[in-house]
């Protein structure tokens, strides 16, 4: 019995030391492409029209279920803080409690979860594919960049549409929210939507705004840094999405962390 | 026009993939590298094109050499309809980007897509088409910026007999019309006997044969026998590989 609990123990460490190697590594691969890209950023070397055909994708693709996801989270809080605090008699905050909630936070992360699952992993699978069919190596040997090809212009639509999807989103959740205390809590529309604007600080947003492009940059250079560096087959493909998933909503967690100790604490 | 290797390693995990490699190919020749797999011609054919860097060694070729490769699983982009596959280079390339109006990328890519023998096919993805086509499609995007060094890795793999022909034809064709140095990669005899002037043969990183297509098929070397007679009896071990 004890011999088999060792084994155990000693199996879940190697497990876990072996997940520990597997992100360490690609945290290497990631830096190593972050620099390549923001090198050739500053050189101004981006492919625009890919940059173009990225953004629509990013935005587009991943905006039904972000704000479908956002809204949802919303629609909940309020159906849980309208009723408690009309009870406590203080339903005039619930607009400036889900403002604060949604801009500071859950806007962000819950559209950040939204682009993992909609955009990075497609991102991670199309490149992890394109490097398993020998179609990355092509491309070098074509004397065309990769990295300024593939790579730059998902990050620049990360970088650059995350926000704008932040923006959306928060919005979208913020009326969800509005009509929810409404119907729950009898909460008259223009008690919560004045009492949301005591809630709105520019700063929040500014920060938020911020906090939204790191997650999208950080989603495309995980999704891509997972998929380029594929090696093997259709399993590897898989194995390089999931991991491209599993990453990202961990980077994105600790991000949010980061930003919250940097700003609030 | 030439390419040549002079004493190339190449180390993975402390083993040698290839030793001390050493060749010359002259433009208007082909050199056929045969051998198992896992023999190192692959990773040859990758060190050459750039893809993979060289641990020791030297590769000499004129300095304004352009350098293609057909890969063995035509290696076309997906996402892009035949015609964007072939265009590609001349579209994407920094250097070449803004070189060539419309009407002339068209004539380039209509052209090199004569010289393979599929006309009217700019519209389909690569999905679309027979695996002998996507070869020959990706010949056509390798041949698309005039190279003087082609590598073709095992261009007949996976092909009927016919389809086979009809692409070591494409190869000798090729390597006429544009007075290439080319080097073919293969495990096919038919491919050796009708596309190759001369052949290394490559057994655990090393050549163990260099020669003739006649001294190949018909010599006294031992690797070459048992590779020409598909024998399992012979100096070459399949088992340790």
């Amino acid at each position: 019995m004890f011999e088999l609990n060792k084994t155990l123990t000693y199996n879940a460490f190697l497990l876990l030391w072996e997940q520990l190697k597997d992100f360490l590594i690609t945290l290497g691969d990631m830096g190593q492409v972050f620099v390549k890209v923001v090198k050739r950023i500053l050189l101004l070397r981006i492919n625009f029209k890919e940059t173009l055909e990225q953004s629509k994708r990013f935005a587009y693709d991943s905006l039904p279920i972000s704000l479908t996801i956002v809204g949802m989270t919303s629609a909940i809080i309020a159906m849980q803080l309208a009723p408690e605090l009309a009870k406590q008699g203080g339903a005039d905050y619930t607009g400036s409690l889900s403002a604060l909630v949604m801009v500071r936070e859950l806007a962000a992360i819950m559209s950040g979860f939204a682009i993992i699952s909609m955009v990075g992993s497609s991102f991670a699978s199309e490149l992890a594919s394109m490097a398993v069919s020998e179609q990355i190596n092509a491309m070098s040997v074509l004397k065309v960049d990769y990295i300024e090809y593939l790579i730059v212009p998902r990050f620049l639509a990360g970088v650059l549409f995350m926000p704008v999807i932040f923006i959306i989103s928060a919005t979208f959740g913020l009326i969800c929210a509005g009509y929810v205390s409404n119907w729950c809590a009898d909460l008259s529309l223009l008690n919560y939507f004045t009492s949301l604007w005591h809630g709105l600080f520019i700063r929040d947003i500014f920060i938020a705004l911020l906090k939204s492009s790191f997650f999208g940059g950080t989603i495309a250079l995980i999704s891509c840094s997972c998929g380029c560096f594929t090696k093997g087959g259709a399993k590897e493909v898989g194995l390089a999405t999931t991991k491209a998933v599993v990453w990202s909503f961990l980077v994105i967690a600790v991000w949010d962390f980061v930003f919250a100790s940097i700003f609030y604490l | 026009m030439s390419i040549e290797v002079k004493n190339l390693s190449k180390i993975f995990d402390k083993r040698y993939v290839l030793k001390d490699i050493s060749f010359k190919v002259n433009n208007g020749e082909t050199l056929g590298v045969i051998g198992f797999s896992g023999s190192g011609k692959s990773t040859l054919l990758k060190i050459i094109s750039g893809i993979l860097e060289k641990d020791s060694g030297e590769i000499i070729y004129p300095e304004n050499s352009e350098i293609a490769m057909a890969f063995q699983y035509s290696a076309l982009f997906d996402f892009l309809d035949v015609f964007d596959n072939i265009s590609f280079p001349l579209v994407e390339r920094k250097e070449l980007r803004g070189k060539y109006s419309k009407s002339e990328i068209e004539k380039i890519v209509k052209e090199k897509l004569k010289m393979v023998g599929l006309e009217g096919i700019e519209d389909k993805y690569p999905s679309e088409l027979s695996g002998g086509m996507q070869k020959r499609v990706g010949f056509a995007r390798a041949i698309v910026t005039n190279p003087n060094i082609i590598l073709y890795d095992e261009p007949t793999a996976g092909l009927d007999p016919v389809t086979s022909t009809m692409i070591e034809d494409y190869i000798v064709q090729l390597k006429k019309d544009l007075n290439a140095a080319c080097i073919v990669v293969t495990h096919q005899l038919s491919t050796i006997k009708r596309a190759v002037d001369k052949v290394i043969m490559l057994y655990q990183g090393s050549i163990v044969f260099s020669g003739g297509v006649e001294e190949l098929l018909s010599g006294e070397n031992p690797y070459a026998r048992q590779f020409v007679s598909a024998s399992i009896q012979g100096p070459m071990n399949i088992a340790t590989k």
